[in-house]
Order: structure tokens, then sequence, then C-alpha cells
């Protein structure tokens, strides 16, 4: 298949350079602004009948060369002015025409590329798309472009995680489907692209893993041509069962006819610092261990015993412990440290003072760099263009030893083989290579877990390096054994963070191919016949290590994993103008659609022969099997559109699709989506007078589906490692059924649009309603029943809500225009109903006792655990022991992870060529659980643990010596709580063990100032003495450089495990990085 | 022409995908179709493995008997159930990775006509004796549970039965399947991981099951105590060498859970506790150096139960529990024979004296547990170990005998404790609650099946840990 693909290609590429030029005269020109006069550069000139063209260079003026003699009709068209025609003949003479192309400020000719790739213009849509323009991704300059979606497009919440090239959670108008996918379809050139990440289930819920990023980020953001999102169900459903989550459109850059070939170089360099507000700030007065009990004598926080063999005590620090209650510092106490057992310390057997360290975790953490090139050849011929991108991105994050490269390579082209027939094909070749990515999670890998949950605070980070690099050896802080300076000692709970970094490490790669060929029949002018084949096919490797002398058992895994998905598409449009009145289009199609995904992952067995030897074979005990997959799902498609425009104010849509899905049951997997949806331009009829410049109403209305999970319909057996030579199987723990239906969502929107003024204001307003019914969920049943759950048709989610977008342009004079715009979206998610009589499904159950839930009647995504009790007057319970009572129950609902309403600022300054914007992004509640805290506190790292109590004495003296807090609350009677209670040790009044989870809820709202950007296009006029350079672009781009409020102390609420269901949880939260970017592009 | 090739080209390739998209339903790398004793043999590494684990997660039951002590983290041995999920993870062990594929093991073996009628007969009653086995433990954690209309998912809302109910109803099954297996037939064979398919042992093992549900009921119902544990004890394991052993073996996962963390792990969070090396010492009890290591000063210490125990000051788990193919202990002679003495303390005909099973059952233990011949006579010519002078009734001294020879059988030890109310037991000054006398349900249960649990709730009498089981009437 690849081969073929590539065989057209080049075949196509090879037929452009055989075009010949028929002689004739020029047709060339000027073209202005008619509101400014300034020359426009990048302007389109066509004559439409011979498919000649060419584009006005720097100073406006353009040169069709060669046209035969003829009448023709020539058509400018440039993005942001209103397209011109005129109709020209041309002799033998070359013919000069000077054209004034008048602004569309309204943008009424801005197409809007929808499902399918129907290109739809702002009058004939009638249901909420979005679009960003692909300059605006390019000139973030971020390697991925999923991220600057953040903030650009109401109603769509987007997540990113901090770890290096993690994944990115889209959700478009909430979570619909309980326990199914809800991340937006992905859509290149009409293609789906996979979007899936293939981190596990464990690392999905906090318990230790990497994340291996979204498969969307393989997407070149420099070829982006533009964006569009289609929100709703009407919108989408052409897409059927993929289309209830919304789909992300997005239209690479073509080549055009009849262009001069053009290149462009960019070049950047981005470097990234942690913001010290998203890391843990360490108490600096206290170091190791979990109480005053080592010893009897004046330093309980020590151990006390005779260490050096001369007959007196010894100072010796616990080392095995990884919590800071210990002993407060004081220079003059000389300590065995960590460092005097490990032989190869200047400090073995060495006391030293027991002081805070110089260099504290933060120093852990490296400038992060990531260097990001890129060529884009494109151009053309009469018969055709293409288009050629490259785009290498090596990036450095912020923890030592990571690295991450992406060569991405695009090329496109297109040949019309005869004036009614053409061919053009696709291929997007991608490598992304990873190496030392970030743990992520609840596990030793993850060092965010010992920074900011179990750690000593005495330890220095320096040191630490230092020791790792002598010998290479898991010097750790944290032996097992401080009772002989000996032999070195072996770890405990953690490894020295070097030794994690540098022996511990992962690596990975992802080799994609992105195709598609497709020849397009136009035999009448208002029919058009397009066939596709189109494969999106990648293989993972995914290697990871844990090395001899760490903390857990040696082992090596590997994993491999290809993805094949065949499209093949069959396209009929029509578009046919009835009268000067009507026009109708319409499109019938069929999508055949094939994915197969299949996988094996093996492992070492209980450690590792040959420490640094990472190979199966290398096992210490006998290897179990490997976990084999393999699946393949089959959707076959048909569907057909229809679309009537009456004098372009009112306009209706219709759709429906049928589909017919391998992973449902015979007989329950034919399944339709219709829609429909209408439009009326209202200002058509007011006419243009007034300070109304264009109004619109919408309604749609629409049904899509998803169908089920592959395999969820036939039982099988799980197969555990043998007992010796003794086979084992087992009831699998999630029960199939037989007789599932698909899920259907049926979705309701309004909208209104409005322009003012001459476009100085204008607004965007659409309300929505979803239902999703007859959910496909493996539903928890309890355990009594043999199995955790039971795939069913069940449940009802209901979605609604406000977007807003307002665009205002404040100032706009010729030489200033400032554009400020918001986005403001609302969405309000509620669970209807459930199977019979289950009031809860829970969708993940978390560390630190906390579940993530949809509950009836609340809205998905409710957190629970133990709760604080109250009195009648809202009062906290403290119990007679001085601490807070905790409900006996630990599923009270303390939280939801949805926020309450996100939105955005933008401003966008232009000054003849220079350009400023910077965007504000607001995520406004959204709860969160932080198992940093919940833990941290617990072992005395962070800063509350330490201070004056009301008496004004230290906290952490001894009750005896003053210390200890009295918990603000009431005892049972109502009466005020006076009970003092130690604080000088893990089990008092901070932390896990004697609060309920609640304590450890945060709100996720946040205020960031996300990206700022300063640009400057060094005019053209400057650059006349430069031959072949048409132009220079210069930008400076700061990101995520000021989080202006956040009530999550020491995290970045945004920080995620992964992209999915689970939100609204954190546990070993990685430092956001501040980044600033400085690139240079150059237009040859 | 080059147009209608391309058309058709594409139509033709439209067409040959076209396939059967039902197919594509059946997993090819899992099996549909297994025989049934491999699922048999899961369920009994499965329940060994729930039953000797420590898992904080899991097993909490050596710390309940105050036999270990935390070291650091002291969540556990404070009683501290829900942080981890505990009793949701105990019960979804027991009822989804045993009963359920005893439960489809047996059925599969039913239906299989290639079986002799012997040995699917002697196959469905071993399966019958490890049924009753794993609901026997969970009667005795939890109380009331669900057992008529369990293991079957269209009722995803099992009514709970009521525990004593149950616990008869078990005995029954339990009799039922000893009568009908047939020793001179084989059985499993090598898939019987246990007893290696002999029905003999089989039988000793579900007749010693007897007894110790038989004791179990002796204060709610007397006569059926009496009548079972009479009945029974003459076919019951009765010398250490048909001692009911799970041979683990030596490499991962099929190692005894144990080593798992206390080896593999590389953590050091469990020693002694005080409680029992206290009660230990008290006695010079020779099983100490089997059961722990000393300290580095000499001796053995014990942590206090319930506070924090550094690592290096307290005493060790014994060597012998930090090998990978530790047996795992489901019933020992030793236990045998403090039955028959608290039967015969109770009055019950079961041959000899209260004395001489008591004596019996510290020998058995102690020669199990490899101490000289002469260390056990000077040990049991003790007064305060002697039957005759030790301290207290009978329940005091086979209370504290018993647990002493539990060791590691944690869950026993804990029943015995309920049941006896010895040994006594410290109250760690920390504790969330009293020491439980049960598990509360799992919060799973709370959200999933929430009618049938607050109707359990109520009946056993309010699910709190405090609430006492039906057998635990004193």
């Amino acid at each position: 298949m690849v081969k073929k693909l590539l065989t057209l290609s080049l075949f196509c590429v090879l037929m452009l350079p055989l075009s010949v030029f028929a002689q004739g005269a020029n047709v060339r020109g000027k073209i202005t602004d008619g509101s400014t006069g300034e020359l426009l550069p990048g302007a389109n000139v066509v004559l439409s009948e011979v498919s000649l063209g060419a584009s006005s260079d720097i100073d406006g003026n353009y040169e069709i060369k060669n046209v035969p003699s003829g009448s023709y009709s020539l058509e400018v068209s440039f993005v942001g002015y209103k397209k011109y025609s005129a109709s020209v003949t041309v002799g033998s003479v070359d013919v000069v025409i000077d054209i004034t192309l008048i602004p569309d400020f309204l943008g009424l000719e801005e197409v809007y590329v929808t499902a399918y790739g129907i290109e739809k213009t702002k009058n004939e849509l009638s249901y909420a798309a979005q679009k960003v323009d692909g300059n605006e991704i390019a000139q973030a300059a971020t390697g991925n472009f999923m991220n600057v979606l953040s903030g650009r497009v109401a109603g769509v919440d987007i997540k990113q995680g901090n770890s290096m090239g993690g994944s990115t959670n889209i959700v478009i108008r909430g979570y619909k489907s309980l326990t199914g996918n809800n991340q937006a379809l992905f859509v290149v050139d009409g293609v789906p692209f996979d979007n899936s990440n293939t981190n596990g289930g464990g690392q999905q819920t906090g318990r230790g893993g990497y994340d291996y990023g979204s498969a969307a980020a393989d997407i070149n953001p420099e070829d982006i041509a533009s964006i569009n999102v289609l929100k709703g169900p009407a919108a989408s459903a052409l897409y059927g069962s993929r289309a209830a989550n919304g789909v992300v459109v997005i239209t690479t850059k073509k080549g055009k006819k009849g262009q001069a070939i053009g290149v462009t170089v960019n070049s950047g360099l981005q470097v990234g610092m942690i913001d010290k507000s998203t890391f843990i700030d360490y108490q600096n007065e206290y170091g190791a261990g979990y109480g005053p009990y080592y010893s009897g004598g004046d330093h309980p926080g020590l151990e006390e015993f005779d260490l050096d063999g001369d007959g007196t005590d010894d100072l010796v620090v616990p080392t095995y412990e990884d919590g800071s209650y210990g002993e407060k510092f004081d220079k003059s106490l000389m300590v065995y440290q960590w460092d005097a057992f490990d032989p190869a310390s200047p400090n073995y057997g060495k006391k030293t003072p027991w002081v805070a360290p110089d260099n504290g975790a933060d120093t852990f953490f490296e400038t992060a760099t990531t260097w990001n090139n890129s060529v884009f050849i494109d151009g053309g011929s009469t018969k055709g263009f293409f288009k050629l991108g490259y785009n290498n991105v090596r990036e450095n994050g912020i923890l030592p030893g990571s690295e991450l490269t992406k060569n991405l390579v695009n090329f496109s082209a297109n040949y019309e083989i005869t004036k009614e027939l053409t061919a053009s094909a696709s291929v997007n070749l991608s490598k992304i290579e990873g190496k030392g990515r970030y743990g992520t999670g609840y596990d030793d890998k993850n060092l965010m877990t010992t920074f900011r949950q179990w750690h000593q605070t005495n330890v220095d980070f320096k040191d630490q390096k230092d020791a790792y690099f002598r010998n290479k050896l898991n010097a750790t802080w944290n032996w097992n054994d401080n009772g002989t300076i000996g032999a070195m000692p072996d770890p405990i709970f953690w490894d020295n963070p070097y030794f994690t970094r540098y022996e511990n490490f992962q690596n990975d790669n992802r080799d994609r191919y992105f195709s598609n060929i497709s020849v397009n029949y136009k035999p009448l002018s208002w029919l058009s016949i397009t066939g596709r084949i189109a494969l999106d096919s990648y293989d993972e490797f995914q290697e990871e290590r844990q090395a001899v002398g760490s903390v857990t058992v040696a082992n090596y895994n590997r994993y491999n994993r290809s993805y094949r998905e065949f499209n093949y598409d069959l396209l009929v449009n029509m578009n046919k103008k009835i009268s000067d009145d009507l026009s109708i289009s319409g499109l019938i199609g069929t999508n055949i659609r094939r994915t197969k995904t299949t996988s094996i992952f093996a492992s070492t067995n209980g450690g590792l022969v040959i420490p640094r030897l990472y190979s199966i074979a290398n096992s210490l005990n006998q290897v179990n099997a490997p976990t084999e997959f393999e699946g393949e799902v089959g959707v076959d498609g048909y569907f057909a559109q229809a679309a009537a425009n009456f004098k372009n104010f009112l306009v209706l849509d219709m759709t429906i699709r049928q589909d017919q899905s391998s992973t449902l049951p015979d007989g329950e997997n034919t399944f339709y989506y219709p829609s429909i949806s209408g439009g009326f331009v209202f200002s058509e009829l007011l006419g243009t007078s007034g300070f109304l410049d264009y109004g619109k109403i919408r309604v749609n209305y629409a049904e899509v589906g998803n169908s089920a999970p592959i395999y969820s319909i036939l039982d099988d057996y799980t197969k555990p490692t043998p007992f010796g030579s003794v086979p084992l199987f087992s009831v699998p723990g999630t029960k199939n059924n037989p007789i599932l239906k698909p899920e259907t969502t049926k979705s309701f929107e309004g909208g209104l649009e409005a322009t003012f003024l001459k476009g100085m204001i204008g607004f965007d307003v659409t309300y929505y309603q979803s239902s999703t019914i007859d959910q496909i969920i493996p539903v928890s049943i309890t355990t009594a029943t043999g199995y955790n759950s039971k795939y069913i048709n069940a449940g009802e989610v209901q979605n609604k809500g406000f977007e807003v977008s307002v665009f205002t342009k404040p100032i706009a004079t010729k030489d200033f225009i400032w554009n400020l715009d918001f986005n403001w979206s609302k969405n309000t998610n509620e669970v209807i109903s459930l199977a019979d009589g289950i009031d809860n499904l829970q969708i993940a159950s978390l560390q630190g006792g906390v579940s993530i839930n949809a509950a009836l009647g609340e809205a998905f995504g409710t957190i629970r655990g133990s709760n604080f009790t109250f009195d009648d007057n809202g009062n906290k319970i403290v119990g007679s022991n001085g601490f807070y009572v905790r409900t006996s129950t630990s599923n009270e609902i303390i939280g939801d992870m949805n926020p309450d309403w996100i939105g955005s600022i933008s401003n966008r300054f232009q000054f003849k060529s220079l350009t400023a914007s910077f965007l504000i992004d607001i995520r406004s509640g959204g709860d969160i659980f932080s198992l940093d805290q919940y833990y941290g506190q617990g072992t005395g790292l962070y800063k509350n643990t330490i201070g004056l109590n009301d008496l004004g004495n230290p906290k952490r003296n001894s009750l005896a010596d003053g210390g200890g807090v009295i918990l603000p609350g009431v005892l049972a009677d109502g009466t005020p709580n006076t009970k003092r209670v130690a604080a000088d040790r893990y089990s008092g009044p901070y932390g896990w063990a004697r609060n309920p989870a609640a304590a450890f809820v945060y709100d996720g709202s946040y205020v960031k100032l996300r990206e700022v950007t300063l640009g400057y296009s060094i005019p053209a006029s400057m650059l006349k003495n430069v031959k072949a350079l048409n132009g220079i672009d210069i930008t400076l781009v700061g990101r995520n450089l000021w989080i202006i409020d956040k009530n999550l102390p020491d995290a970045d609420p945004e920080e995620q495990f992964s992209s999915g269901n689970i939100s609204g949880y954190q546990g070993g939260a990685y430092p956001t990085a501040r980044t600033f970017a400085l690139n240079v592009k150059l237009k040859f | 022409m080059r147009k209608i090739i391309s058309l058709a080209i594409v139509a033709l390739i439209l067409v040959s995908c076209s396939d059967n998209l039902t197919d594509l339903n059946k997993n090819p790398k899992s099996a549909q179709v297994v025989e049934g004793q491999t699922l048999f043999s899961n369920a009994l590494k499965n329940m060994t493995n729930t039953m000797n684990s420590t898992s904080v997660n899991l097993n909490v039951f050596k710390l309940y008997a105050q036999y270990w002590n935390e070291t650091t983290y002291l969540d556990e041995a404070n009683y501290d159930l829900t942080g981890r999920a505990i009793p949701d993870n105990f019960w979804g062990s027991v009822y989804r990775d045993v009963l359920k594929d005893l439960d489809e093991s047996a059925k599969l073996i039913a239906a299989d006509g290639a079986l002799t009628a012997d040995i699917k007969a002697n196959q469905l009653a071993i399966i019958e004796v490890w049924t009753v086995y794993s609901y026997s433990q969970l009667v005795v954690i939890f109380g009331d549970i669900p057992y008529s209309e369990a293991l079957d998912f269209s009722n995803t809302t099992p009514k709970y039965d009521d525990a004593l109910t149950i616990y008869k109803d078990l005995l029954v099954r339990l009799n039922a399947a000893t009568t009908s297996m047939k020793t001179g037939a084989d059985s499993f064979a090598d898939a019987d991981i246990l007893f290696g398919g002999d029905v003999s042992k089989w039988k000793k093992f579900a007749n010693s099951l007897k007894l110790r549900m038989g004791l179990i009921l002796a204060d709610v119902d007397a006569a059926l105590a009496k009548s079972t544990i009479e009945a029974n004890y003459a076919g019951a394991i009765t010398s250490n060498a048909d001692n009911a052993l799970f041979m683990y073996l030596d490499s991962p996962p099929n190692t005894n859970p144990l080593w798992v963390d206390l080896v593999q792990s590389g953590r050091q969070d469990y020693v002694g506790a005080n409680t029992f090396i206290d009660a230990l010492n008290a006695v010079s009890d020779p099983r100490r150096a089997a059961y722990f290591e000393e300290v580095t000063a000499g001796g053995y210490v014990g942590g206090v139960y319930g506070l924090q125990s550094p690592y290096n000051a307290n005493s060790h788990v014994g060597d012998a529990m930090h090998q990978p193919d530790f047996p795992g202990n489901l019933f020992d002679a030793a236990e045998y024979h403090f039955i028959l003495a608290e039967a015969s303390a109770r009055g019950f005909n079961v041959g000899g004296t209260a004395a001489g099973h008591y004596t019996a059952g510290i020998t058995a233990s102690m020669e199990f547990w490899g101490v000289a011949a002469a260390d056990i006579a000077t040990y049991l010519a003790q007064p305060s170990v002697d039957y005759a002078t030790a301290t207290g009734t009978y329940k005091q001294k086979i209370g504290y005998q018993k647990w002493f020879a539990s060791y590691l059988k944690g869950l026993e030890a804990w029943t015995d404790w309920r049941r006896l109310d010895f040994p006594t037991l410290n109250v760690p000054p920390a504790a969330n609650t009293p020491t439980p006398v049960r598990f509360t349900y799992p919060v799973r249960e709370q959200n999933l099946n929430k009618a049938q649990y607050d109707a359990a709730s109520t009946a056993v009498g309010g699910d709190v840990v405090t609430t006492k089981l039906f057998f635990d009437k004193f």
C-alpha cells in the first residue's frame, strides 16, 4: 500500500516539469488595498478557464505569463478581502489590469472547511464552527499545535500536562460518554488522523508509567493552513460514529497553480525555565525523620548510637526514612548523614553539620531547550502544484537526560490529467523519538513523587549529583541501613534522582505514514466525483528499564504496537444554481474504514542477570509469556447531504449517514445519523443601513452515535502465567454482552451572530444541549457477582451550555489596529440516568482513597472520598483526641472536576510591520485532589507544617515545650475545640494520617498569561537589495509566562497524567516551564 | 479512458474490502474454550495467595492478631480500613478471583462428557470443598454476605444472606462433598496444585475444615458444633505429615506472596509486634528463633503495636519467611489438636483430654517449626505452659498457646481471639477504632448494591468494625 502511494506521488512530481507553457501575451498589474491604498503582496490571481495564475510580489505586482489569446474571467482572492473578478480579453499584446481589493471586514467570504472537506462561507454555515488561522499556530512556535488551540476556540476545553511530549486532553462541549472516548476527532485534509494515546490504564490513574503523548502531535504545525473546529454533532454528523465528540478539521498548506517556487525557511529556539510557583517550597528548618522518637537523648529526631566504635554515641540520620519531621537544623550538630555511608564520597565515614542544603530540589531542573527548524517549498505549473515541507524539532526538557526529536516530512501534489480529471496525493512521514520521558504518577521513576511527597529536606542535590557521577552507582540519600560504615548499603524507597534519570530511563519511537491518493473527476460544471484511498499507519516501540541496584526489581520491558487505518472514500458532489435566487448542493458518499491494531508486550521476570544489559533474554527468572493483542474494527458508512441556499440568506442543510459497525452484534450493527440545520441571515433583509452590519440566526438538530469498544460482545478467558507447568485460566473481570446496541447522542443547537459598526464589534453566541443515551458502559457491579463490571446499554448524560465569542476592534487606523477578542463558555453536565439500581458509576479509583465518579444527578466527574463531619452550623467537628472526625465512609462527594466556565482574552496589536499579542486563559472552578499535599504535608515537607502556633511557639516543639496546634472546629457538643495536638510527627494534624481526603481538594481555577508574542516583518522596501529574499519575519514568543492567579498551592492546576476521562486529580505533578522562543522566518 | 480506469480501480478496492464485519468480533489472541480444571487450579492459587499475603492492600490479619507491627507507616496497624480499600480488595479477590473461577470450573467439568463418573464426582467434590473454604473465610470476616444470589452477573443486586444460615449450609455442602468422594479414584492429578489430586488428602482437609467451622459455632449452636466435631475428628489432618501446605515455587509470579512484600520489594515495613514477642519471651518460647530474628544487641524485641518501630531496633521476621518457596499453611496438626483441646474443654466427646490435646498441639507446632525434642520437653514443663498449672480458664490457656502456634495464620488467630477473648491484645494509642471484630463492608457495595447493603448493615447490627458477628457471643 505504502509503496503504491509513494510511486504515485513520485509520478506526480515527475509530471510537473513536463507541462509545456503555451506561447501568448502576459497579463499584469498592481494590487492595492481599497481602504488604505497599501500595496498587497501575496494576493492570488487566476484566469479560471485556463488555470493560469500568479501571486503578487512584495510590491503588489503580479504577472501571468504566456496567456493564450482569448476571453477570460480574472479572479483575485486574498484572505481578508472580498473576491474580485473581471473579464479580460487577451490578444497578442500584454494586458495591464490594476486591481483594488475591498477589505472583507465581516469575513463573509472566508471559507470554513466542514465535514468531508465541504467548504462553506459564513452565510452558509448553520452550526457553530470556529476557525484558527495557520499563521497563529506557526507563530506560537510550540512543537504541539494542539496546545495553541487553548483559549482560541470557545467551548473547547484543553488541558496539557507538563511532561515533555505529553498528551493533550481536548474535550469539546463536555464529557458525553461515561466510559468511552471523549476526545475530539482529528481530520487532516478530509482523512481521520488517529489521536489515541498508548498510555496504560495504570498510568492514566496515577499508578506510574510514562505519558507517551497524543498521536496528533505528529502533525507538522508549520504545515497547517487552518484549523476549523466543528463543535456540535450537526456539524460533524457526516462522520457518523466518530463524530459525537466534535471534530478538529485541519487543512494543510497547498501549493497553487501557476505559482513560482517559493521557499520558506524557519528557524527557532525556545528555552524554558520552571515557574517556581508551580513547584514545592520546602520548609527549611527540620530534616529527615518522622518524629522525635529515634533516640532518648537531646536529639530525638536523630538516631544516637556509637556508629564509629569510639565508645561515645554519635548522631546519625535515619537515612531509611523519607519524611522531614526530624531534628531541627543546627549547624553546631555534627551528624553522620547519607554521604557518610557512600564509600566514594569525600564525606565517607565523616560527620557533617546538620544544616539545610544550599541546593534544593529546584536546582535539579535544567533549562529546557527546543530547536525548531523547518523548510517549506511550494510551487505550481499550469497543470498542477505541489508542496514539500520538512520540520525538525529537537527538545531537551527540564529533567536531565530528556530528549525528544521529531522529524516530519510532508509532501503533496496535485495534477490535472485532463480538464475533467485531477489526481492528487499526499504523503506525510513522521518519526518521533523520545528518550528519558518523565515518569508520571505514584512511582519511583516519577521524581516528583519523592520531591513533593517523600523527601528529606536535608539532602543537597549537588551532592547527590556528584555522588552519582563519581561511579554511576545508586548513591542514594535513602539507605535502608545506617548501622555500619562499611560497604554501600541498599536503597530503601527512593533512588538517587540522577541514577533514576540516567539509569532507569525509557526510550521510544513512532514512525508514521499518513498518506492518501485521490482522483477527482468533474464531468460537468456542477458535478464532481472523488475517489480516495487513505492510510494512517504507524508503528510504535517503547522500551522501559529499571537498572540493577534500583529500589524496585531490575526490569526491562518492551512494547511494540502497530496501527493501520484504511479509509476508502467515494464522494459525489453536486452544486447547482437553479436560479439566481436558489442554489442547491448535495453530496452522496461512502466511507469504508478498517482499523487494525496489533501489539505485543514482553518483560523480564524477577530481575536482570547482567547489569545494564537490556534484553528479554537477560531475565533473571524464566520469562512469562508476552501479552499480545490483535484487533480489527470495521465500519461501512454510506451518507448523503443536501443543502439549499435561497438568496444567500436562507440556508437549509440536511445530512444522513448509515453506519454498519463490526463491534456490535449482528442485527444491531446498522444505525443512522440524521441531522438538519437552518440558517437565516436576517441582516440581508434589514439592509446595510444602521449600526448592524450582519446578523444571523442558526438552529440545528442532529443525532450521532458511537459503537461498542472492540471485543465487548463475546466472552473469553484470561490466561495468567502458568503455575510451573500447570496451565491456569480465569474468568475475566468484565462480563461481555451479546446484545449491545449503539449509543446515541441527540443534540440541539441554536446560535446568533451579529456584527456592528463596520466590524468594530461582533459576537457569536451559541446555546447547545445534547443528551447521550444508551451508553455502552462496562458498568461496575458488585464483585459478589464474580465480575468487576459488565457491558450494558444504559445511562444518559446531558450537556448543555453557552459559548460566547466577542470580537472587537477598539482601534483601527491606517497604521494601528487593535483586536480585542473574548471567548467564554460554560458547560453544565449532568448524569441523568444510569443502569437500573445503580446511582453511581465509578470511573476511576485513585490513590489517597478518592475516586472519580458519575453519580446520578451530579456532573460526570465528581470526586468522592472521606469528608470532614460538620455540625448544624457548618463547623468542622473535632474528636476528643483533638483531630478532625472523618466520615465513616469514603464515598462522600468532595469535589467536581468540571470547571464552572472557561474563557480567554486575546489582544492583538498591529503597528505597521510590528505585531504584538497576548492571550490570557481563564478557568474558573474544577476541583483537584492533590496527592502531593496529602502525603507531602504528612511527611512534613511543606511550609505549613512549620511556623508558630497560637502561643507564639514553634508548632514542632513538643507539647511539653509549648508546641502543637489546636485545630479550628467544635466538639460534638458544639463547644470550641481546645485540645492541642502534637505537630512534631507525621501522624499529627497535617497530611493523610489524620485528615479526610476532602482536606486536600483544591479549587483548580486559574488565570494565566498564556502567550505573548512580538513579531516584526522586515518591510519589503528594506529587502530590495537582498536578492531572492521576499521577506523576513522575526517573532518572539513567551508561553506560560505568568500564572496570574490560582488556588492550588505549589503546582499548576492544569497539570495532568494523561489525556482521557480522568481529571481532577494530581500526584507527582511536574512544574510548569515558562518558555521563551525566538523565531526567524525567511521567505524566498 | 484513463479516467474510467482510475474510477474502476477505486470501485474495485471499495468492493474488495466489504468482508464480513461480524467475524472481526472474535478475538484471535484469547481462548474462548478452555478446560474446567485450569480454572480450579487458578482458584487454588488465588485463594492461597490471599490468605498468605501480607499486602497492606489486602491482608492485614497478621497485624490484627498483633504478630507483626508496621515500622513507619502505621495506617493498617491502626485499623484504617478505608484508606486502601482493604475490604473491597479482600471481598473482590475472593468472589471474583476464586469463587467465580470455581463456579465456572464446576460448570465446565459437569458438562465434560469425556470424564469418567468417579473422576468427575471427585473433581466436583473438591471444587465444592474449596468453595466452602473460601466462603467460610468471607463469613467470619464480614458476617452476612451475598451467597444464595451471588456469582450471577444477571443479578447485580444480590441480597445478603444471614451469616449463620450460610455457615450451616456450608457445613451441609461440605458433608455432601466428602460423602461423594471416591478415594479409590483419581481427581485432578497435576491440576491440583495443593494435593496433587490425592482425594484422601482432600477428604482430610474437608474434615479438618468441618472441625474449624464447627468450633466457630460452639457459642452459637453448641449442639451442631458438638455433632460436627464428634463426627469428623477421626478423619481429619492429625499429624504434621498430613498438613495442608501449599508448595510455592521459587520464581515470580508463583512465589509465596510474603516473599514479594518482605524481600522483593526491598522495603522494611514489618517487625515483630511487642504483643506477640513479649508473650513469647515470657515463656522463653523456642519457636522465637524460627519466627523472628534477634536484634543486634541480642534477644527478641517487638515494636510497640501501633507505634513507629524502627526496623533496626526491633526483631525482623524469621529467615524462613524470606524464602520465595516458603509453603503456605492452610491447616496443620497443631490446629487440629487445639481444636480438640477446646472441644474437650467444652465437653465434646473427641477422645483424650483437653490437657492431652493441648500438649499435643504445642508439640506438633514445635516439631513443625523444627524445635528439638528436649527443648519441647523443657518448654512443656514450665508451670506457665503446663495445662494443669497455666493461668486462667481453658479459653485463656488455649487462647495463648493456639495463638503461638497459629503464627502467620493471621485470620485464624484473629478469629480465635474474637471467640476466646484471649490473648489480651494491646490497644494502639493512636488507633482510629478499637481492635476490629469484623470488617466493614466494601465501599463498592455502598455504591453499587446500596439497598442490599443497607439491609445487611441493619441485619448485622451496624456496618462498623465494632459490631460482633454471629459467633462472637462473649
